[in-house]
This record gives C-alpha cells, sequence and structure tokens, in this order.
C-alpha cells in the first residue's frame, strides 16, 4: 500500500463517516424538534449535506470512470432536487394552515 | 383539472430538469443491454418527465406540447412497431421476432442484426408504456369536463 | 474497506427505522411525507453502498439515479395535491 492510497483512504472514511453524521444528526432534529417547519429545516438542510459528503467519499473511491461521472451527476442533481422538495412542501403546509411553533407554547 | 403552479422556484427547477430526464431515459433504454433498464424502464422514466411538467406547468400548457391525438397515435405507433418487426421476420421466412433474418434487408451479419431488432422492440415497448403512462395520469387527475375550458384559452 | 462500508451501510439502517418512528406516528400528513422524503434520502446512498458490497456498482448506481428521481417527483406531486385543499386530514 503506497502513500497515495493512505491519503485516498483517509479522504474516502473522512467525508463518509462526516456523511453518517449529518444523516444523525438530522434523524435527531426530525425526532426531536417540536413542529412540522422546525423539523423540515433539519432534514431540508442536513440531508442535502450529508448526501453530497457521502457521495463525494463514494466517488473518490470509485475514481475517474463512468460510474464516477455518474456519481458526480447524482450530486448536482440532489443538490438541485433536495431543496425544492423541502420548499414545495413547507409552501404546501403554509398554504393549508400550519401554525409555527412559538416560544409560549408548551412542549409536549 | 391541473393548474399552472404560481411558485416561481418550482417551475424554473422543473424546465431546468424535464430535458435532462428525458436524456437520461433514452440512455437507459439504449443502454438496457448492458445495464439495469430497457424498454419498460425507460418508458416509465420518459412518462415521468411529462408527468412532472405535467404537475408544475399545469395541463393547458402541457397539451400545447402533446396533444390528446399525439398520445394516443404513440400508444398505438409502439404496439405497430413491436408487431410490425415481428411480422416482418415472418414475412422473411423466419419465426415470430426471429431477429436473425433481418440482415437479409439490412445488409449487416446475423448477429448484429440480432441486436438491432431487440433495439427496435425496445424502442416500441418505451413509445406505449411512456404513452399509456401520460393517458392514464391525464384521465385520473382530470375529474371534471374540461372541454370548455380548452375553448376559453 | 468493504467492512467499512458496511458498517456504514448498518448506521444507515438503523437511521431508517428510527426515521420510520416519525412516518408512523407523526402528527398529519406534512410529517410523514417530510420523513418519506428522508427515508428516500438515505436509500439511495444505502443503494450505492450495496453496489460497493457486491461489487457491481456500475449496476447499482443507474437504480439509485432513478430512486432519486422517483423520490423527487413523488414529494412534488403529494404538495401539489395537499396545496389544492384535498381534505383536512
Amino acid at each position: 500500500m503506497n502513500t497515495a492510497s493512505i491519503i485516498a483512504a483517509l479522504f474516502i472514511i473522512l467525508f463518509t463517516v462526516g456523511g453518517l453524521f449529518f444523516f444523525t444528526t438530522s434523524t435527531i432534529g426530525l425526532l426531536r424538534f417540536p413542529d412540522f417547519f422546525t423539523r423540515l429545516h433539519a432534514t431540508g438542510k442536513g440531508d442535502t449535506l450529508a448526501v453530497l459528503f457521502s457521495l463525494i467519499g463514494i466517488g473518490i473511491y470509485e475514481g475517474l470512470s463512468l460510474t464516477g461521472f455518474k456519481i458526480l451527476l447524482i450530486a448536482v442533481f440532489m443538490f438541485l432536487a433536495q431543496p425544492t422538495a423541502t420548499h414545495a412542501i413547507s409552501k404546501a403546509g403554509m398554504r393549508y394552515g400550519l401554525q409555527p411553533w412559538k416560544k409560549e407554547d408548551s412542549r409536549k | 383539472m391541473i393548474r399552472k403552479t404560481d411558485d416561481i422556484i418550482i417551475r424554473t427547477v422543473a424546465r431546468i430538469l424535464v430535458p435532462f430526464i428525458q436524456i437520461y431515459a433514452l440512455y437507459v433504454i439504449m443502454h438496457g443491454h448492458y445495464s439495469p433498464g430497457g424498454g419498460f424502464q425507460g418508458g416509465v422514466i420518459l412518462g415521468a418527465s411529462i408527468v412532472l411538467l405535467l404537475i408544475t406547468h399545469g395541463l393547458v400548457e402541457t397539451k400545447k406540447k402533446i396533444p390528446e391525438k399525439a398520445i394516443a397515435l404513440f400508444s398505438s405507433m409502439g404496439v405497430f412497431i413491436y408487431a410490425g418487426i415481428g411480422v416482418l421476420c415472418l414475412l422473411l421466412f423466419g419465426n415470430f421476432l426471429d431477429y436473425g433474418k433481418l440482415s437479409v434487408i439490412l445488409n449487416i451479419p446475423p448477429a448484429a442484426a440480432r441486436a438491432m431488432g431487440i433495439l427496435g422492440v425496445e424502442i416500441g415497448v418505451s413509445i406505449t408504456v411512456m404513452a399509456v403512462m401520460i393517458s392514464i395520469f391525464t384521465s385520473i387527475s382530470t375529474a371534471e369536463d374540461h372541454s370548455k375550458y380548452d375553448k376559453e384559452h | 474497506m468493504n467492512t467499512f462500508f458496511l458498517v456504514i451501510g448498518i448506521g444507515l439502517c438503523v437511521l431508517v427505522f428510527f426515521v420510520l418512528y416519525r412516518v408512523v406516528f407523526g402528527p398529519g400528513v406534512f410529517n410523514r411525507i417530510a420523513a418519506i422524503s428522508a427515508i428516500g434520502t438515505k436509500t439511495l446512498i444505502i443503494i450505492l453502498i450495496m453496489g460497493i458490497i457486491y461489487n457491481r456498482i456500475d449496476m447499482f448506481v443507474d437504480i439509485s439515479m432513478v430512486y432519486a428521481l422517483l423520490n423527487f417527483i413523488g414529494t412534488l406531486a403529494a404538495a401539489k395535491y395537499l396545496e389544492i385543499g384535498g381534505e383536512k386530514l
């Protein structure tokens, strides 16, 4: 095992574990936050970053090839699509009449 | 009746994404021999791109791009391509869908003719699947009679 | 390296079960849709990791792309349906 592959393995582990960490934080946010909009805030931002980190890690593992290019394409697509989906569903919730959580409201 | 969404973000992103989704669907159809995919899956992705256009840009604007007559024509044209290739093989003294006999017309060796025949059949399948998916979606989503609405626009 | 990706995949599967709590018990239909979208995002990575473990990532990357696409269209369609006054749920 030469030096370059060790450095590549370090970057793979760094990015993939980072992705798992942000997935964990967004899941905790989805479970623990008090109302719909704050939960969406957690998953919308956290999941996008976590997907990008995980895809970068897997892309470094795969290297420069057609598969690596397709993984890059998935990353670009998720970067466009995930915030749009979050925006659409939060706006639908506002139109539907969900009230944002205030500080005075008591936690269940 | 599906109306146009009034949100500019969703409309813009959908308009950007639809052509790339369709190119990806063509890739899935053409590359179906070597990777997962093929006629049915590519047709479903093509249909999904039109459904995305339909739920973001509304029924009226989508009908300008793909009229209902064209959808009906496509859904029968795919079956015609599939059955036509099969009957062509029958006419060349082979079995139904025996692609090797197509080498006489295409002027290539039988193995290459087999690959071309499978590609033609998959293109037919994908056209039919796309048209039937769009037609099912429009039929379900238009609960009311919209012929009057069409005349106003 | 395979063992490392296996551990990451198992961690993601455990996270999916935690999100499933929000799908089952979440108050209202909007929480459920948000949670289902989150599950779809995690599944995309799980499919890619399965491809690495089975050593056939050139196959699984296509499936992953289609999964991301259908997840996006499904979320948009649900949001559209609920926006233009579905029944009060």
